[in-house]
């Protein structure tokens, strides 16, 4: 007679024992019976609050990147290019002045271009301010030079400062620097307090899991009696205890993560149409999505070891 | 194989309950401990398979002095132990079959190795259609025959049962009683604490009388 337990199903069974490389990630997310109790009542909240660290750790990781990202891209941007700004004079032509400072700029070296902007298109610049209808022909409009420079063998900038200001008068050489180092370093602060909130949502999800961890063995303290008093090391029960926060974690993770990539397109649909304060146009370049999947692997590795950590620590002091 | 001299046990800062215990179970002895309720023969069982240690005395298992064994030794040592709890203490939220393969799995067993064995000795202790049951819907007599189950499952050195036929009717503490002396045949030493004389007198093996806290041996 064929055995109507064996029929049906295969269980009763533990977890799968036998796990092969593939089916570790599956077992990442179905999780798989635990001779500890799981945390019962506390499981879904736990998730939940889980989830939020994740959601706030994919939103900081996001910021941070991209906030770094536009950092280092106006690093190489501004450092790249420079502006000769030429006022308008009484002693020389406009045009002429431009010439002045246009053979200046040819024989120095380490420019790669140097193109002076039209009056139309300096008179387009000031328009969003002053209006088109007020720039009457005779208005007289600074001009402007804009040049590119070699990277990696830029010209003596104070140097060409100088002669820049000898070629015409009124005219003035603007590195950039100035605004350039102020708004690199308000990206750098932003992206290290993005770094620095990380760390904190990091330090708290560890905090909530040793603290359920512990409430966990101490709920479950006749069932680790037990098991030790029928031979089971630290290990064993360590082991049956993370397997549950890995669940945990990296489920929270995939949840948090998934609303945090959600939370980032939509900044980038509602900012479509410029830079929303520092983050780029697109909430978050493609090119970091695939940094946001590294949380749930990161919560899961986190939770894990808290857990494992804490689980040692707490039964040496129980039994 | 166990060998208890002069000790003596106490809770806190209580009085003793054991006092002056010394005895020796041989390999593949066969023993019952006996005594009036409260005498101490559970803090006895408690020693034997490590959950306490003793206030003074020397306790020596397979060899080794309990007393100055460090803490991750105790496991391989308790693996060789098996024991039937006074309450049982089978975990709620595993079913039947997993509290009984239970020691099996702890020692880094593959399910694959143990399953038809566990399932032959729960059919055998006449579990075999509650296997997929939680204790907590077990009746008294059935968790006591799992418990007993997961005692013998990994065919332990030596198996210490309290109170082992408390819940059961006189026939099934009897085929129960044959389980214990048939695995005490194989080669395990056996020492079960009752207060059911019938089942003392019946084996003529025997006795560790405890009475306030002091051991004698009869038989």
């Amino acid at each position: 007679m064929a055995d109507p337990l064996r029929g049906k199903d295969k269980a009763p069974t533990f977890h799968d024992e036998e796990r092969g490389p593939a089916g570790a990630l599956a077992a990442m997310l179905v999780e798989t019976k635990s001779v500890m109790p799981a945390a019962g009542a506390t499981g879904m909240s736990l998730m939940l609050v889980v989830a939020a660290m994740c959601f706030l750790a994919t939103l900081a990781l996001g910021a941070a990147l991209s906030v770094g990202g536009k950092a280092r891209e106006w690093t190489n941007d501004l450092s790249g290019s420079l502006t000769v700004e030429i006022k308008p004079s009484r002693e020389m032509e406009p045009e002429e002045q431009i010439d002045a400072v246009m053979g200046v700029l040819a024989e120095t070296s380490g420019i790669v271009s140097a193109t002076p902007l039209s009056r139309d298109d300096t008179a387009a610049l000031l328009e969003p301010w002053l209006g088109g209808e007020v720039l009457a022909d005779d208005l007289p409009l600074p001009r402007l030079v804009d040049i590119r420079i070699e990277g990696s063998a830029p010209p003596d900038l104070s140097a060409l400062a100088m002669e820049v200001a000898a070629a015409a008068p009124g005219a003035s050489l603007d590195t950039h620097r100035q605004w350039q180092s102020e708004i690199v370093n308000a990206a750098r602060s932003a992206e290290w307090l993005a770094y620095a909130v990380l760390a904190l949502v990091a330090a708290t999800t560890v905090a909530i899991v040793v603290f359920a961890t512990r409430a966990g063995l101490s709920a479950n303290r006749d069932v680790v009696e037990v098991l030790h008093l029928i031979g089971a090391r630290d290990n064993f029960i360590a082991s049956e205890v993370q397997r549950h926060f890995l669940h945990l974690g990296f489920r929270g993770g995939v949840i948090g993560a998934g609303l945090g990539a959600a939370a980032f397109l939509l900044l980038g649909l509602a900012g479509a149409t410029g830079d929303l304060y520092l983050v780029s146009a697109s909430g978050i370049g493609p090119e970091y999505l695939p940094a946001l999947a590294v949380i749930p692997f990161a919560a899961a590795l986190v939770a894990v070891l808290a857990a494992r950590l804490t689980v040692f620590q707490t039964l040496e002091s129980m039994l | 194989m166990i060998r208890f001299e002069n000790v003596g046990m106490r809770y806190g800062m209580g009085p003793e309950v054991l006092r002056d215990v010394s005895f020796h179970l041989a390999p593949a002895s066969f023993h019952f401990l006996t005594g009036p309720s409260g005498a101490g023969k559970t803090s006895l069982l408690k020693l034997m398979f490590l959950a306490n240690r003793p206030s003074r005395g020397l306790i020596t298992m397979f060899g080794q002095d309990i007393a100055t064994l460090p803490r991750k030794e105790l496991p391989p040592l308790r693996r060789r132990i098996g024991v039937v709890f006074q309450e049982f203490r089978l975990l709620g939220h595993l079913t039947t079959y997993e509290n009984v393969a239970l020691p099996l799995k702890i020692q880094g067993k593959r399910e694959a190795e143990y399953r038809a064995d566990v399932e032959e000795l729960l059919a055998w202790v006449g579990l075999g259609d509650r296997m997929n049951a939680t204790p907590p819907t077990l009746s008294g007599g059935e968790k006591q025959r799992a418990a007993i189950a997961r005692a013998v499952v990994a065919q332990p050195e030596v198996l210490l049962a309290d109170e082992p036929t408390g819940n059961v009717d006189p026939e099934m503490g009897q085929r129960l009683l044959r389980l214990f002396v048939e695995l005490n045949r194989l080669g395990t030493s056996v020492l079960i604490a009752t207060h059911d004389r019938a089942l003392v007198e019946s084996t003529g093996a025997p006795e560790l009388v405890l009475r306030d806290g002091r051991l004698t041996i009869r038989g």
